[in-house]
């Protein structure tokens, strides 16, 4: 494109920001969209940071409460167990993706692996179900709506006035008309992400990646492009200003309202997935197997028995230097733990197929692509809350077999067998409340920014197929406009 | 009669020679039919869910059964099946049933400690939410309105026919009315088919089914009087329609919004985690307690036991369950306060939803179905009612009488039995639940 038509392209962006302003609809339209897109972001910064700082507090007074425990037998901590909470990731203050839909804190204990509970939407007011006022539902649904009733008439209207072939009769190819038209409404797209973009700056402060921001607001960048494109190319293809209006309506009311449902129901259908409480019943079944860690006579353990003797080269149990109960608790947690992960990535694996299919309707929807991108690359999607699970089963692990270790070496295994004789033998079976340090303190951070970067390529794929699609329709009508 | 059918009949002819229009009402009996269908699958599949459950659950009951005779060992390996089965409407509206859970297994261990755990389902979807028919009916289907109606008049005007048409009609209805009927019928048919359809294979009542008839009459009635009205003096079509839509916007998405932010900061919830924690510390705690402070707590509430909380060693089943239940009573306060801080919420949603015609319908419709917030407090009201139940049940075997009988474990209370029971009693029906 020679500089003569690049000077062309900002002159008739210039004259349609003109015609905005002079025109009332345009105004109201594009002020609605800055103070709804403004507002989002201040509500939705200030509610996840209050989130955020609440869930670390818990946290604090968790880790505190355990380590404050007083001596007690070492066991009795297992049950004592552990609170995890789930922070935000820092980017959450713009899309909180599913943080509201799945419990936030988790009970860590022992020989379970216990739901996470508490999810917000619970306690909700269920008034948030069309929409909520976060900049991600605010964007990816709202804005196209703006951006087409300021947008339809770019080139119907010059058709209607039969303003058209007198531009294109003075020299200005189709081509060049639609760039300048697309420039002004690309104009509008920065405008709406101004906000989002400086609010996703800020978290760099907060230990996010540069990476992770600039996917996040590219990825914005390139849905609102696919919607600019599409109000470009209806606009050129239709001969009324009305016929143009509907057309885009309709698209959106299909892409934006009923395809994200659409997707969602498919995937419930096409993958179900057994819930919790089922698969439990199939977990019990395997543990049963592997014999009650609290009872050290259960047959399960009799190999293990005569293994340690063997070990130790004694004859009895009372005889080992070590606390057999302990040992017995170490050996089923380990072996129930096994059990319990398979189930879980089980689980895991159902539900991400579940959401992969959703995923696919990215394909043809770019709502459904931005939706899942903003998600994966903010880290409020269903791989955080999995990582969640994942990091507090090795936190939960990690402090049982501690406590189980602190059974083995610092209990008698004498004073543990008569520990319900009377109240002084309860007292002596009791280990120092030092051994409560064992509890490693716990902060969850969402995946790196490269992994979730790399997770969101297919999202990005998709919006850049709707854009190449559009650019070569608005082309091939472009070279034919009249 | 005949001069009215031949209006009709013109009009019908009409539209059909508008093919965006016919794409447009295609289009809606296309997603009102995938809703119901989809809704149809979900209920089915909820349903065998819990039949599943129910007969592992009797499998799983009967084997811990043989294994342990003890009344204590029992009451802790014995859990019990919990659930609320889709009523015979929920097809049409999934409602909360994604959020809120509705099946859960409890055994006689503090209950504060378990009731919050909830199988829910994949989270990313429930967030995109799902499709049913009363998301198609109160938020689609005034946008197809919008659609359909915006240019009645405007059209004509624009196409220089709207004056000769005006003075050359016979009548006022014969132009204008018979267009509106036509095409708010055939938007009728369009999205009610499915819904009678899958009301037959669910079998919901007659009644049910005239009154959500009724209320998308009226519904759809407004829209398109609303419609016709700002329509009627505008020549720009898309003006009206970015009005409408505006409108829509606003009564959709806004005034929900603000609500919900209105109602967030007014009513004020104990934090969930502070329940549990609560109900830890009060459980953990009574292990290094002297038994005497348990038991004297337990006797407060539990008189009827007060002869028979006497200890013979350390550790006994009864001194175990008795703190269980004095953990519970700890957290209640803050439990209630939790439980009525949501109620209250959802209360004063309704009051919001006066403002949004889309969110009244979408309440009514998921209380007829019984798939609301409201369901699912009395659902876990229900819980409660078990367990308590269950309580009854262990509370003499383990104070008194020792290893229960056979036939007392095969009279064992069951979820089941427990809610058919409570049918008799019409007060704890309806929102107060306390």
């Amino acid at each position: 494109m020679s500089i003569n038509n690049v000077s062309k392209v900002v002159l008739i962006a210039k004259d349609e920001w003109r015609y905005w302003l002079r025109s009332k609809l345009a105004v109201t339209v594009l002020a609605i969209g800055l103070i709804l897109t403004l507002s989002s972001v201040v509500v939705t910064a200030i509610t996840m940071l209050e989130l955020s700082h609440t869930r670390h507090e818990l946290q604090t007074t968790s880790d505190k409460s355990f380590v404050d425990q007083p001596d007690r037998h070492p066991h009795r901590m297992v049950h004592y167990g552990h609170y995890a909470f789930r922070t935000p990731a820092p980017l959450s203050t713009l899309d909180p993706g599913i943080d509201a839909y799945t419990g936030n804190s988790i009970f860590l204990e022992g020989h379970r692996q216990n739901s996470a509970m508490f999810a917000d939407s619970r306690q909700g007011t269920a008034l948030t179900k069309l929409g909520s006022l976060t900049p991600a539902f605010i964007v990816q649904t709202l804005a196209p709506l703006l951006l087409i009733l300021i947008g339809y008439s770019g080139i119907s209207r010059e058709r209607e006035s039969q303003t058209l072939s007198y531009l294109l009769s003075q020299g200005t190819s189709g081509v060049t008309l639609i760039a300048g038209k697309g420039l002004a409404l690309l104009s509008v797209v920065g405008l709406i992400l101004t906000p989002l973009t400086v609010s996703a700056l800020f978290t760099l402060g907060t230990d996010e990646s540069l990476l992770a921001v600039v996917s996040f607001v590219v990825g914005y960048a390139l849905y609102l492009t696919v919607w600019v494109l599409l109000i470009l190319l209806a606009s050129s293809v239709f001969s009324k200003n009305s016929g143009s209006f509907t057309a885009l309506a309709f698209v959106w009311i299909l892409l934006c309202i009923v395809m994200p449902r659409v997707a969602s129901t498919t995937a419930a259908i096409v993958v179900p997935s057994a819930g919790k409480i089922e698969t439990d019943f199939a977990v019990k079944a395997d543990l049963r197997k592997l014999g009650d860690g609290h009872n050290t006579n259960d047959p399960a353990f009799e190999q293990f028995k005569q293994s340690l003797l063997k070990k130790y080269n004694v004859n009895s149990i009372d005889e080992l230097p070590v606390n057999f109960r302990g040992l017995v608790a170490s050996e089923s947690e380990a072996k129930q733990t096994e059990v319990l992960n398979q189930f879980a990535q089980q689980r895991m694996q159902a539900e991400l197929k579940q959401t992969q299919v959703s995923r696919y309707f990215g394909w043809v929807s770019p709502m459904v692509a931005i939706r899942s991108l903003s998600m994966i690359v903010v880290g409020t999607s269903i791989e955080t809350h999995h990582r969640f699970l994942r990091e507090t089963e090795q936190l939960r692990f990690d402090f049982v077999q501690g406590l189980n270790k602190v059974h083995i070496e610092e209990l008698d295994y004498q004073d543990d067998m008569n520990r319900n004789a009377d109240a002084a033998a309860t007292k002596k079976a009791r280990v120092s409340a030092d051994n409560w340090k064992i509890l490693q303190n716990f902060t969850f951070h969402s995946d790196s920014a490269l992994v979730r970067a790399h997770r969101s390529t297919s999202a990005f794929l998709q919006l850049l197929l709707w854009i190449a699609v559009l650019a070569g329709g608005i082309k091939f009508v472009g070279k034919r406009l009249l | 009669m005949s001069y009215l059918f031949l209006h009709l009949k013109r009009e019908f002819g009409f539209l059909l020679r508008q093919k965006y229009l016919v794409v447009l009402l295609l289009c809606t009996f296309a997603v009102s039919a995938f809703a119901v269908i989809s809704g149809l699958s979900e209920v089915s599949q909820q349903r065998e869910t819990i039949e599943r459950l129910k007969s592992a659950d009797l499998t799983e009951r009967l084997n811990v059964q043989t294994q342990q005779t003890d009344a204590g060992m029992l009451a802790y390996y014995t859990f019990h099946l919990t659930y609320s089965a889709p009523s015979n409407l929920a097809f049409a509206a999934l409602g909360e049933r994604d959020i809120y859970p509705w099946k859960h297994r409890v055994n006689l261990l503090a209950l504060e400690g378990q009731i919050y755990e909830s199988d829910a389902q994949n989270p990313e979807l429930a967030q995109a939410g799902k499709i049913d028919f009363a998301f198609v009916l109160s938020a689609l289907a005034p946008l197809i309105v919008i659609l359909l109606f915006h240019d009645l008049f405007a059209n004509e005007r624009t196409s220089g026919r709207y004056d000769l048409l005006v003075t050359t009609s016979s009548s006022y209805f014969a132009l204008w009315g018979a267009r509106i009927l036509v095409r708010f019928i055939l938007l009728l048919v369009c999205l009610m088919l499915p819904f009678y359809g899958g009301a037959y294979v669910a079998g919901s009542s007659i009644y049910d089914v005239l009154l959500i008839t009724t209320m998308c009459v009226a519904y759809l009635v407004f829209w398109a009087a609303l419609c016709i009205w700002m329509g009627k003096q505008a020549s720009s079509a898309p003006r009206v329609a970015s009005a409408l839509i505006g409108i829509w916007v606003l009564v959709a998405f806004i005034i929900p919004i603000l609500g919900d932010l209105a109602i967030n900061k007014i009513v004020h919830s104990p934090k969930g985690g502070e329940i549990v924690l609560t109900q830890r510390e009060a459980v953990n705690d009574a292990w290094d307690l002297p038994k005497q402070i348990t038991m004297d707590a337990f006797v407060a509430s539990n008189p009827q036991w007060k002869d028979h909380v006497d200890m013979q060693s350390e550790f006994e089943w009864k001194w175990y369950y008795a703190f269980q239940q004095v953990g519970d009573e700890k957290a209640a306060e803050l439990s209630h306060a939790y439980r009525d801080a949501a109620r209250k919420k959802y209360q004063l949603a309704g009051m919001v939803s006066w403002f949004s015609p889309a969110l009244l319908l979408q309440r009514s419709l998921t209380r007829k179905a019984k798939t609301d917030a409201i369901a699912a407090f009395r659902y876990e009201h229900q819980i409660r009612g078990f367990h308590k139940c269950l309580r009854e049940f262990y509370y003499p075997w383990l104070f008194i009488k020792g290893e229960p009988t056979k036939a007392a474990l095969n009279n064992m209370p069951s979820f089941s039995k427990t809610i058919l029971n409570e049918k008799d009693e019409p007060e704890v029906i309806g929102v107060q639940l306390k």
